[in-house]
């Protein structure tokens, strides 16, 4: 009996031993293949197109605008208490995040705090897209009871009211006009600009090259020597995942990671609120938006506003969400649209189950990677970090 | 032996309870159809399902719940006319004393509604899905109403399911094992992992017969006299790269090569392979002459396979044309 408990004890302990083998083994890192090549290079910062123009905002690329919205986006005025700037929760210590599931500001904020970088390159802003510019994005958290819970009225009388202010307004935009709230045109347009200085600056924040930039440029040199010292074997092993079977670029594409398009990957619901309709909803805020593209505050003479027009609803986006940029992931948690994922794990782990969606239709598919694959494309993403802040201040 | 015909026993009478249940609210209840479970408001349907999503993640279930918290009730409209119906909501503790076998004659025999209820939600119009959350203070039997007025006639259709909160009642521990083996059961068919198996092999099956179709079937001929439409395009600032909106220029002509004028062009499309359309909505918004017209809005997401469909009126006729596309 004892020699048979013996045996068996035997058994298990060869039996785990290989298990635990099996999970740590060493392997070759991939050769990348041309075809794998051409993708890696669609990922590098090497391959950003300049800036898009925003034809909406006449001082988009003036310099004393982006001076002008610096000092707005760090001013703590602009809010009902005094104690609330942009900065409160888009923090450039933390890539303009704020490390909470949902923003906090005068009370708790819809969702999580997404990042400003690079948002400059998307059609849409905020998780569901219901603004089509940085500067019509920039007002709505001005007027949020939840964010900075001031009014156009109360911001324009700050801008009006301070020296430094005025004259870079005047400079930049002319005269205030009638101000006081009885010309409720004057106001709106008054307020519009605030937005477009703001945005003037937000779009000088533009990511920085990583880990990962430079290893491309050595893949794509042929320096083997240079791309192993860059990258260990187990980020080689999770970018090739990243890029294959995890199916990753679907949506995570392009030098930002990023499609700036809008999915339903089947997130569970925050505690206590309703799964969130996103797009869907999103989609018909910034069609009404009197700040978008086609409005009366757009400096588009033309209007033509290509994404507002050819802009696609329907059933499919419900409870769909813009995808986040993955650049710098690591240091932006919690993720999700409500911050519902702790950590970069607890994220792929959803990915990988990819459970039927609450509301609407998950489009993900479950990948059945196994943990340590899983452990890989981990690797690979924390070689997205940039070693320096954009515009640190 | 007596174990298994005591289990048998207790399967039979769950079978049978779920039978009476469905006939019972067939004209306006919550009935397990196939692996769906669905709510009927008079005629009009929808998807319903359940979440607990603290205690049971992503876990759906379909009238009983396992634990007194938050929960969220869904309903996906099956019949587009809910979309446009005020619809409420109201989850009351079972004063009638009939349990599964609640009905609105019942709950209108209610005194007292108002001190019942322990969840209302007012009358809304959802256009998209339908949603409410309640967290459950205590365990017990409860039974939901859903009313959906029609705005025309002003008329009032309603749903009532009886649910439990909490497994209440629940003997010894053979009795276990069949609600074991039916939540396991219920897990594969809710969890969609049943469905998917089978769905997977017939979605399969079908798009490898759809693709056959699509290798034979020639594009459709505009008219017989003409022969067939032919359609090319071209994209003027340069070619397609994801994640930018552009414009092409679709050209139209006949197999012999007659230009196309005149044409009122519908253009969709989307990626096979991951079931989603384009992410934005393109329209033809000139004709040029020659048989060129101008199509902006186009804007792809992904790379890989798309594929574009060019539906084609004239006066002769209509035709669709598929553009297949390596991005």
């Amino acid at each position: 009996m004892r020699s048979l408990l013996l045996k068996l004890g035997v058994v298990v302990v060869v039996i785990v031993v290989i298990v635990i083998g099996w999970q740590n083994r060493s392997t070759e890192p991939p050769v990348w293949t041309d075809a794998e090549i051409d993708v890696l290079r669609s990922l590098s910062l090497a391959s950003l197109p300049a800036l898009p123009p925003d034809p909406s905002n006449a001082v988009a690329d003036n310099a004393q605008a982006a001076a002008f919205g610096e000092r707005l986006f760090f001013d703590p005025r602009l809010s009902a208490n005094g104690g609330i700037a942009c900065s409160t929760c888009h923090q450039p210590a933390r890539h303009f995040t704020d490390g909470l599931p949902k923003g906090q500001a005068i009370g708790t904020s819809k969702r999580n705090t997404p990042s400003i970088v690079g948002s400059a390159y998307s059609p849409w802003l905020y998780w569901d897209g219901r603004r089509d510019s940085q500067w019509a994005q920039a007002l709505s958290p001005l007027e949020d009871p939840n964010e900075h819970g001031s009014s156009r009225l109360q911001v324009v009388a700050v801008i009006a009211g301070d020296d430094a202010y005025r004259s870079a307004y005047r400079a930049l935009f002319g005269e205030f006009g009638d101000i006081s709230g009885d010309d409720p045109v004057a106001l709106n347009n008054a307020f519009a600009n605030v937005g477009k200085a703001i945005a003037a600056f937000e779009r000088t924040l533009l990511p920085v090259a990583s880990r990962f930039d430079d290893y491309v440029d050595a893949v794509a040199d042929g320096n083997r020597q240079q791309r192993e010292s860059l990258f260990s074997d187990d980020e080689v092993w999770g970018l090739r995942l990243f890029i294959g079977e995890a199916n990753c670029t679907q949506c995570h594409n392009g030098p930002l990671f990023t499609n700036n398009e809008f999915h339903n990957t089947g997130v569970l619901s925050s505690p206590g609120e309703l799964p969130d309709k996103g797009r869907v909803a999103g989609v018909q805020e910034a069609l009404a938006d009197p700040f978008n593209c086609l409005g009366d505050h757009s400096d588009d003479p033309a209007r033509q506003c290509a994404e507002l027009t050819f802009v696609r609803t329907g059933p499919e986006l419900i409870g769909a969400v813009r995808t986040p940029s993955l650049r710098n992931v690591e240091l932006t948690a919690p993720y999700m649209h409500k911050g519902q994922a702790a950590t970069l794990a607890e994220a792929l782990r959803h990915y990988n189950e990819a459970p039927d969606a609450m509301i609407g239709h998950n489009e993900a598919k479950p990948l059945e990677l196994s943990t340590r694959e899983l452990r890989q494309v981990e690797a690979f993403l924390k070689t997205l970090t940039a070693p320096s802040v954009p515009n640190a201040i | 032996m007596i174990m298994e015909t005591t289990a048998f026993r207790l399967f039979l009478s769950f079978v049978v309870s779920a039978f009476f249940s469905g006939a019972v609210f067939a004209h306006g209840g919550v009935v397990q159809e196939d692996d769906l479970c669905v709510i009927k408001v008079n005629y009009l349907r929808a998807h319903f399902k359940i979440y607990q999503p603290r205690v049971s993640g992503h876990e759906q279930f379909c009238e009983d719940l396992p634990a007194a918290s938050e929960s969220v009730f869904v309903m996906e409209y099956q019949h587009d006319a809910l979309k446009g119906m005020p619809i409420d909501f109201r989850i009351i503790r079972d004063v009638t004393g009939k349990g599964r076998f609640a009905r609105m004659e019942d709950i209108e025999q209610i005194d007292d509604l108002g001190s019942a209820t322990v969840f209302y939600q007012e009358a809304v119009i959802e256009p998209n899905v339908f949603t409410v959350l309640h967290e459950f203070s205590e365990e017990g039997e409860f039974i939901g109403i859903v009313s959906a007025t029609q705005p025309d006639t002003s008329k009032v259709y309603a749903a009532v399911f009886p649910f439990e909160v909490g497994f209440t009642g629940v003997g010894y521990w053979p009795f276990f094992i069949v609600v074991l083996l039916l939540l396991q059961l219920q897990y594969l068919v809710m969890s969609g992992r049943l469905r998917r198996w089978t769905k997977g092999r017939w979605s399969r099956a079908a798009s490898s017969l759809l693709f056959c179709a699509l290798l034979i079937a020639p594009a459709a001929p505009v008219s017989a006299e003409d022969g067939e439409l032919r359609v090319s395009y071209s994209t003027p600032a340069g070619p397609p790269e994801i994640n930018r909106i552009h414009s092409w220029i679709l050209h139209l002509e006949s197999a012999d090569g007659v230009p196309l004028e005149n044409a009122t062009i519908e253009v969709a499309g989307g990626m096979p392979e991951h079931d989603h359309g384009l992410p934005t909505q393109p329209r033809v918004t000139k004709e040029l002459g020659n048989g060129d017209y101008r199509l902006d809005g186009m804007r792809f997401h992904m790379r890989g396979y798309w594929e574009i469909t060019v539906t084609v009126v004239t006066a002769e006729g209509s035709s669709v044309v598929l553009i297949p596309l390596h991005l």
